[in-house]
């Protein structure tokens, strides 16, 4: 498949801190994950691919657009929706000025144009009930989905979202899934986010960063398969793991290099995350 | 209920082209009749009666605009333009409130200290407000939708200059009738208009380069310095301080044109993220 963002040698320092360091990817329709722990580079990576942020080195194309020039730029920022990690709000505007306040910034003068457009972004995150109140008055599950409403705003063909499910309860984070899925379908999406289960819920494909670079490319079921006959089972905690936990049956799951005969599990997309993290620990000590 | 809007009526109505007060007959009778919206369905275009009530509902979804906004399309200015100035921090009445209060505080020094020709207290701070001001208009510390704004198609100096301009209009406008409220110095009372362009023009020049934080403030600390300065150098009490001299006025004239200068030249710097990366 023909990839709608390619990025090449993305390179960024800030001070003494190499937040990014030749980040190469390319997506495809639809959602794809981006693990990391804190610190990895995720957010750095999405304010330059979102055109915030001026990388050091390297080059992307969004959607064919080169954002290297003010023109390419402005082209890529026409097609792009971008939630942020603490999206901000105005405190005395409602959900519908808001978004209104979003389209302008988005080129929509034409007040009618405009609203239908508020009007549509907010029924198809499921607000239209509350379109009216003040944002300080609502939840915070309904502040993310006004915010992914702004997002979505002009139909964007690339949308950035970075942890948007963070602070969420099981059940907004369930309906905050949903939207996602719904926003991938026949778009790219690249969802930065902390939950494995997110990524193996929603996600076509996945990236996971360390240090700034990118340690994984592939699909979860590949990101899984790196965990296999590295998952054991045991009554005690196996000093030689990586990571070892016991389990709501009394017995221990443990991560890494299996002993002779161990009893092996079957391996999560959380297993795989982990031991990749762990790999990469170790080339960067080495 | 025994009257209904005729045929004829409802066609004129769907058309929109049923006259008041028959309009407002069939507006009222509308809304409480199911019968008469039934025939009224049957004489319009879909299409059209659709359309009809999107506007409707449009129009009463529209947020109901604040005093600022409704003040601003009332003298001109484009709604979606207002509704860029409403979401200004210091258009709202806390920050237009404490600008205020400093004046009476220092116009009240005016006319109680008359110690010279000039109001001393009053030149020193008026350039300061519209400083400070432009620097709370923007950026990730200010504007709480910064991130999402820097990375929309509208440039970012483009938006900067919109809300400059308000800004400078409100506090300068301040300031001028601050300065009406001391006609006894005349003309010398509006000695802080220019120092009060060059720190504007210099802060946001400098921002580029040092953030919308550090730059203006450095600004502000530089002329306090300066007016410290020049008051331990001037050679009596009722002698001016130096940037309120001529000479000291075509210097901020200089120091404004140049300022303005560098920032036309860095416009494109204004259309990207300013704050910490990582």
């Amino acid at each position: 498949m023909t990839p709608t963002v390619s990025a090449s040698g993305l390179s960024l320092r800030y001070g003494g801190t190499r937040a990014l360091d030749d980040v190469s990817l390319r997506l495809t329709p639809g959602v794809t994950g981006l693990l990391g722990p804190n610190g990895a580079g995720k957010t750095t990576l999405l304010r330059v691919l979102a055109t915030a942020l001026p990388a050091d080195r390297g080059a992307f194309t969004v959607l064919g657009h080169d954002p290297g020039t003010a023109r390419g730029r402005q082209e890529v920022r026409r097609r792009l929706g971008y939630l942020p990690q603490t999206p901000g709000f105005h405190p005395d505007f409602t959900a519908f000025e808001f978004v209104d306040y979003v389209a302008i910034l988005k080129e929509m003068t034409d007040r009618g144009v405009r609203h239908r457009e508020v009007r549509r972004v907010l029924d198809e995150v499921g607000l239209a009930d509350v379109r009216g109140k003040r944002i300080r008055k609502l939840s915070g599950g309904m502040r993310q989905r006004v915010a992914l409403g702004a997002a979505l705003v002009g139909e964007p063909g690339f949308l950035v979202l970075d942890e948007p499910t963070v602070g969420l309860d099981p059940e907004q984070r369930m309906r905050f899934r949903e939207l996602i899925a719904g926003a991938g379908e026949g778009r790219t999406v690249l969802l930065s986010t902390h939950q494995t289960e997110d990524v193996a819920m929603l996600c076509h494909r996945v990236i996971v960063m360390a240090a700034g670079r990118v340690r994984f490319e592939g699909t979860p079921a590949e990101l899984t398969a790196r965990a296999a006959g590295r998952v054991w089972s045991s009554t005690e905690r196996d000093p030689g793991a990586k990571a070892g936990w016991r389990t709501g049956t009394g017995t221990f799951r443990n991560v890494g290099a299996p002993p002779p005969g161990a009893e092996l599990l079957e391996p999560t997309l959380e297993d795989g995350y982990l031991l990749t993290l762990d790999d990469a620990g170790a080339e960067v000590a080495a | 209920m025994s009257w209904h809007v005729s045929e004829e009526d409802l066609r004129a109505y769907a058309r929109g082209e049923l006259e008041a007060p028959v309009l407002w007959s069939a507006d009222a009778h509308l809304t409480s009749c199911a019968r008469c919206r039934g025939a009224l369905a049957e004489v319009s275009d879909p299409v059209v009666l659709d359309a009809g009530w999107d506007r409707l509902d449009a129009e009463l979804d529209a947020p109901r605009t604040g005093l600022l906004e409704r003040l601003l399309v009332r003298i001109g200015v484009a709604g979606h333009t207002a509704r860029l100035l409403a979401a200004t921090p210091v258009l709202r009445r806390s920050w237009l409130g404490a600008v205020v209060a400093v004046l009476l505080l220092s116009v009240g020094a005016g006319h109680a200290v008359r110690g010279g020709e000039f109001p001393t207290l009053f030149l020193a701070l008026a350039p300061l407000l519209p400083l400070a001001g432009v620097a709370l208009s923007y950026g990730p510390a200010l504007d709480p939708t910064y991130e999402m704004t820097v990375v929309a198609p509208m440039h970012g100096f483009r938006l900067l200059m919109i809300r400059t301009v308000a800004v400078l209009g409100v506090v300068l406008g301040l300031n001028g009738l601050a300065t009406l409220a001391l006609p006894a110095y005349g003309l010398r009372g509006l000695a802080w208009l220019l120092p009060a362009l060059a720190l504007t023009a210099t802060g946001l020049a400098l921002t580029p380069r040092l953030g919308p934080v550090l730059a203006p403030s450095l600004v502000g600390g530089a002329w306090v310095g300066l007016l410290l300065t020049a008051d331990v150098l001037r050679t009596g009490a009722d002698v001016p301080l130096a940037p309120f001299t001529v000479a000291g006025q075509g210097v901020a004239a200089v120091v404004a044109a140049l300022a303005a200068g560098l920032l036309f030249l860095l416009r494109d710097r204004f259309d990207l993220f300013q704050g910490r990366a990582v």
